[in-house]
């Protein structure tokens, strides 16, 4: 233990980072673009972009559940917003089937024009790289969760011993040396680090604190007598209503409470709740949008009203900043919400996808800084060992890689009949099938052949997109209906962004054979591994 | 998109502070400026810069409720922050630049939106 402290926590930054960074890189990104996931779920649904919020809309939806489901427990209506375009219709049927019934009912989408049923084409869309992010695919739930866990862990570790291992953070704050291989490397790792610190450091403790009753269950169990689903009603209760269906009855108009609850709150009704419709018993709830806040109120919070539904008067007015909140849940709302940014209007989205793809950056260029490393270290006559073709490739896999399969999910989205069978199961093979490959690829061509190839085709793949899109969708980029929501037309500008910046990280990489003024022996031509991929590369 | 208008300042003002902020150190004055950087000067940069960076944190306050608007704006300290870093080397002077135009453009389109 001659070591210093700082080499310490080098060696543990080095090889913490290393063993689950291609994970981490995959979290980073499919997460960054679960900022995004219901714009990425709207896009990939061409069905419902012509539709729009009118007047009218409510009305529509009511005699659509009326004519599907009369005798349902409950209803609910999610009107459109920034975020979708198709109304979302809900129901509790009336018998819950035996052991078959899901928790949140029948549901179908709605278009808001013509109040037709709209049955887009099947995919997973952006709940698919979502759901990715925290429990990855086709393996066991909880281990993928733990595995991830684990990784968030390390990524903790990895910050923490970043921050001592940096010798000058505030000295080289600033700082970028552009065209000196590995030192280049360094300060583009250091820089997206150290800036977005606080980023990285809150994504990565508010995803262990999503995970605390998975990692520290024994404090649950002991105060609840090993009785979790106690803790979790009473915890993160959902308010279900047990209240009997009474005997038929109409209904008020729902128009005029509308205009009632929207007065109230000087905001628009999002969500429109029926329990025990066409009943004497019937409760109307209206529910608008919650205020940006962050730590002052408990889950499903949305200001509220309730009227009874046979006299329209008004039983209940709830709104959730008075609700008393204790320190200990205001922490754990505070890095939760500021995980998912559920809260966020479009800006700030995007301002979150910058942090993303910012945490993407530095995830990314920590991978390559490592085999720049290696690499620079090599001396003249001598070969890259095994190992380090290996790392080589597997970063390709997990960057390029990654990037090409997320864009031929996109393709295949577009490509394959609409009516395939399991079509949304397809799809996502296309994804694996293609990470697969570049896999393979990679570990073929660990080398600066192998980068340019994935690059290219990334590059390709992504231009593609909006390309394929005039010839399949009545949405695309040069239609007035892809601005008139505007998340439609920026997915295709964000696939062009992506495709120019692979453009140039080609160019770049064909220019240049060699690092310029790398130090120390340059290694053989063929053996060179990419050291000028730029950092920004992400969805 | 009423919060684009305090947003562009918020950011725009993060900008100006942190390149304020390298103004004051070696390496990155001579970049910018091309001349030495008379130690005395120090406080000429650094002080302007932390009240710049402290502007577009009140900026942020008018957007976001308290906690989020301090996240926010450490955050937008990184989206400003990383431009500059990719700049310096490459485009010093135009990054200086933009140090002063970004606010005075953001202040105007502010003062536009808010007129009309």
């Amino acid at each position: 233990m001659n070591k210093s402290f700082r080499q310490s926590m080098a060696w543990l930054h080095t090889w913490t980072g290393l063993l689950l960074g291609w994970l981490l890189v995959a979290i980073f990104i499919t997460g960054t673009s679960a900022y995004f996931r219901e714009e990425i779920t709207l896009w990939m649904q061409p069905e419902v972009h012509d539709s729009t919020l009118q007047p009218g809309t409510v009305e529509l939806a009511m005699a659509a559940l009326n004519a599907k489901a009369p005798d349902a427990k409950s209803w609910d209506i999610n009107l459109p917003g920034a975020r979708q375009t198709a109304v979302e219709l809900r129901w509790q049927p009336a018998k819950q089937p035996e052991n078959g019934g899901r928790r949140r009912g029948e549901q179908m989408l709605m278009d808001a024009d013509s109040g037709e049923v709209v049955a887009p084409r099947a995919t997973r869309g952006g709940n698919f790289f979502y759901r990715f992010h925290f429990e990855l695919y086709g393996i066991d739930r909880l281990w993928a969760r733990l595995l991830v866990c684990l990784a968030t862990m390390f990524m903790l570790i990895a910050i923490i011993s970043g921050v001592i291992t940096h010798k000058k953070i505030f000295k080289d704050f600033f700082t970028f040396r552009p065209g000196k291989g590995q030192r280049s490397w360094l300060d583009a790792h250091n820089a997206t680090a150290v800036l977005a610190l606080p980023y990285h450091f809150m994504i990565t403790y508010s995803g262990l604190l999503l995970f605390m009753t998975l990692i520290m269950p024994w404090g649950i169990d002991a105060a609840y007598e090993n009785d979790r689903r106690a803790f979790f009603s009473e915890v993160f209760s959902r308010g279900e209503d047990s209240a009997q269906p009474g005997s038929p009855g109409q209904m008020v108009a729902v128009g005029p409470l509308i205009e009632q609850t929207e007065t109230r709150f000087g905001k628009p009704v999002e969500r429109i709740q029926l329990t025990n419709p066409n009943r004497d018993n019937a409760q109307i709830t209206l529910r608008v949008n919650r205020d940006p806040a962050v730590t002052d109120r408990q889950r499903g919070g949305d200001p509220t009203q309730v009227f009874q539904g046979n006299t329209g008067e008004l039983i209940d007015t709830r709104i959730p900043a008075n609700d008393p909140v204790s320190p200990g849940w205001r922490i754990y709302n505070f890095f939760t919400s500021v995980h998912m940014a559920r809260f966020a209007d479009p800006l700030t989205r995007w301002l979150f996808f910058l942090f993303g793809v910012a945490g993407s950056a530095m995830t990314v260029t920590g991978m390559l800084l490592w085999v720049s490393k290696r690499t620079q270290q090599l001396r003249r006559d001598q070969q890259p060992d095994r190992a380090l073709k290996m790392v080589n490739g597997l970063n390709m896999a997990s960057i390029t890689g990654l990037m090409l399969a997320i864009a031929a999910y996109f393709l295949a989205n577009r490509l394959l009949p609409v009516t395939l069978a399991a079509r949304e199961d397809r799809e996502i093979q296309v994804f694996f099938i293609v990470w697969l490959v570049s896999l393979v690829h990679g570990l073929l061509r660990p080398n600066r052949h192998g980068w340019i190839e994935q690059v290219a085709a990334a590059s390709l793949l992504w231009l593609a997109i909006p390309a394929v899109n005039i010839f399949t969708t009545a949405s695309h980029l040069f239609t007035p209906l892809a601005w008139q929501h505007a998340a439609i037309a920026s997915f295709d500008l964000v696939c062009l962004i992506l495709a120019a910046l692979g453009g140039y990280t080609l160019w770049r990489l064909q220019r240049k054979p060699l690092p310029a003024k790398a130090r120390g022996a340059r290694a053989p031509r063929r053996a060179n591994t990419a050291s000028e991929q730029p950092a920004g590369e992400s969805p | 998109m009423t919060m684009a208008p305090p947003l562009f300042l918020a950011l725009a003002l993060a900008y100006a502070g942190l390149t304020s902020l390298s103004l004051a150190m070696k390496r990155h004055h001579d970049q910018v400026m091309g001349r030495k950087l008379q130690p005395e000067r120090v406080r000429y940069y650094r002080w302007p810069g932390w009240l710049l960076l402290a502007l577009s944190l009140w900026v942020t306050l008018t957007v976001w409720p308290l906690g989020l608007a301090l996240f926010m704006a450490v955050g937008l300290v990184a989206i400003a922050g990383l431009p500059l870093v990719f700049l310096l080397p490459y485009r010093a002077r135009l990054a200086g630049r933009l140090a002063v135009a970004l606010p005075v453009l953001a202040m105007l389109t502010w003062s536009t939106v808010a007129l009309a």
